[in-house]
């Protein structure tokens, strides 16, 4: 593999690339580890991980490839293998619920939503957030990939060791669930659904 | 092809190819290379209901989470914890 292949970086260049190329995504991957993990200390413990694994594997990093992908899949596998582990708390996620909505990439694409553009509009901060974060990891994850971070379906495939099909697939699951979440607060708020007419 | 309705607002109610549309408008969307995307796009929407609505709603929701979802300031120290951690394993 070129991984083994691969020069070593001089103390120089891994300094530089860890400054130029690593530290501006601090606050991408800090938001990424709060959005998986609730909490800030359990957050800067997995960005430290990440930061400090990053460092220790410089050398598998190839300049001129996407960093920022690079040190979201980092700090994925660290939230999956280290955190998820560690974490003294229940999972909380309902794995039944992701299992039954996985195993294939076959999407029902006629599902269609009564939620409504205007309603969206008015919607606060906190409402976006919370029916984001009350998605089950796995959905939220690509949300916050895609949407927040705008990376490719390309990037999200690598980051998430999965097929691009399958990135397409759980995305647009996602998506649904968040309208479904987003359209019980407009009904909260007092928006006419198309239900309701 | 059925391109005589563009902008004439006669949009179609039914979408032939819900799975198949949606899937590539949300591709779209999302900033997939997909040649001569735009022309794509502005005639599906131009033509179909039902693929005008999905698109418009996509766009609304992706457009609040980017710009409405809280973010965190990241902890100060946290930019000096890790360069003091870099500095013991190097």
């Amino acid at each position: 593999m070129s991984e083994v292949q691969r020069k070593k970086y001089t103390e120089q260049e891994k300094n530089r690339i860890f400054d130029e190329e690593f530290m501006p995504h601090i606050d991408s991957m800090y938001n990424f580890g709060y959005r998986l993990t609730f909490d800030e200390d359990d957050a800067k413990d997995l960005v430290q991980d990440t930061y400090l694994k990053a460092y220790r594997f410089i050398n598998s990093f190839e300049q001129g490839t996407n960093a920022k992908a690079w040190l979201f899949r980092i700090l994925k596998n660290s939230f999956i293998n280290d955190y998820r582990k560690k974490s003294k708390q229940p999972a909380k996620v309902d794995y039944q619920e992701v299992e039954t909505y996985y195993n294939s990439e076959d999407v029902d694409y006629k599902m269609t939503s009564d939620l409504r553009v205007d309603s969206l509009k008015d919607m606060l901060g906190d409402e976006i957030s919370n029916a984001l974060n009350s998605l089950a990891v796995d959905f939220r994850t690509v949300i916050i990939l895609c949407d927040l971070e705008g990376f490719t379906y390309e990037e999200m495939a690598k980051i998430l060791d999965i097929p691009i099909g399958t990135v397409r697939s759980r995305l647009h699951r996602a998506r649904n669930l968040l309208k479904d979440k987003l359209r019980s607060y407009a009904q909260n708020m007092g928006y006419k659904t198309d239900e309701e007419e | 092809m059925e391109n005589n309705l563009e902008g004439s607002g006669e949009r179609k109610l039914q979408c032939s190819d819900v799975s198949k549309c949606f899937q590539l408008l949300e591709s779209i969307l999302d900033g997939a290379n997909i040649p001569d995307s735009q022309e794509i796009l502005k005639s599906k929407l131009a033509k179909c209901q039902p693929c005008f609505e999905h698109y418009h709603l996509e766009q609304a929701i992706k457009e609040v989470l980017k710009n409405k979802c809280t973010k965190h300031e990241v902890p100060s120290e946290l930019v000096a914890n890790i360069r003091q951690k870099i500095e013991e394993i190097k």
